[in-house]
């Protein structure tokens, strides 16, 4: 129900740099009431386990629109919504490493 | 104080990473290769000092060895300046630069004693150039949290590279 992951990339700075370390929930609920703006972790079958932020969702919030904060950032731009059962967490503490 | 906690808890354990990446995520990047480059540099200018003070007929062997230690070390000293190129561009972002001022100014210096190893035989100037990407590689595995080692190289020229104390 809770993860602790190691970030890594900056596609999230300067919100989230590498080496900050952020704790993660997954409880279906936290899940399905997903908001514009919350930061999940989720798995892609191409990329593994990334961490975004959620632009948006799709009417029936099945699916979800992620994008980072650079422009270079590969997200649902490039690999299109997500499904909302490849989350595996949202973000709910964030450790940034210190002088990050 | 929480990081100090979590950085322990992950050298134990090793927690799961959470990518947020950029372009493809390959993320392959190592100056070793610039290092190298920049030690054959070095090399073929000791080999050309040595063919060179053998005496004897410029011929046909001695203008052909010559020839091959010259492509090699224009070829190198062409990769090191790519490279750097490379890195500098795609890996290192605004957040590093912010925390390493001097990175531009070594960049243009490694540039520069491309430049020079590739128009001249002067072997300062290529050492010069294996320190400078001695001094980027430190850089570079700093802003990965990497600690480096120094160690000579174990060919000849045997000069000192930092590489990743992995």
């Amino acid at each position: 129900m809770l993860q602790i992951l190691r970030v890594s990339g900056i596609s999230l700075s300067p919100a989230f740099n590498e080496g900050d370390f952020v704790l993660a929930v997954k409880i279906p609920f936290v899940i399905s009431g997903l908001r514009p703006g919350d930061v999940i972790v989720f798995r892609h079958p191409e990329f593994g386990t990334l961490i975004k932020r959620v632009d948006h969702l799709s009417p029936g919030g099945e699916e979800v629109f992620v994008v980072g904060t650079q422009e270079n950032s590969v997200d649902s731009r490039q690999f299109g919504l997500i499904n909302i059962k490849d989350v595996t967490g949202k973000v709910i503490w964030h450790i940034r490493k210190p002088g990050g | 104080m929480f990081h100090k906690l979590f950085s322990m808890l992950d050298k134990t354990i090793g927690f799961e990473q959470a990518k947020a990446h950029c372009d493809v995520p390959c993320g392959i990047y190592d100056p070793i290769i610039p290092q190298i480059a920049a030690l054959t540099v070095v090399r073929m200018i000791d080999l050309m000092t040595e063919l060179e003070g053998k005496g004897g007929s410029h011929d046909m062997a001695y203008h052909n060895s010559m020839s091959r230690y010259v492509l090699v070390k224009e070829e190198h000293a062409e990769k090191v300046k790519q490279e750097v190129r490379v890195i500098w561009g795609d890996y290192l972002k605004p957040m590093h630069i912010e925390k390493y001022p001097k990175a531009h100014e070594l960049v243009h210096k490694i540039m520069s004693l491309g430049s020079k190893s590739r128009q001249t035989t002067d072997r300062e100037a290529a050492v010069q150039m294996v320190e400078a990407l001695n001094e980027f590689a430190q850089i570079f595995w700093e802003t990965k949290n990497v600690p480096t080692k120094r160690a000579k190289a174990p060919y000849a020229p045997g000069l000192e590279l930092v590489y990743p104390n992995l």
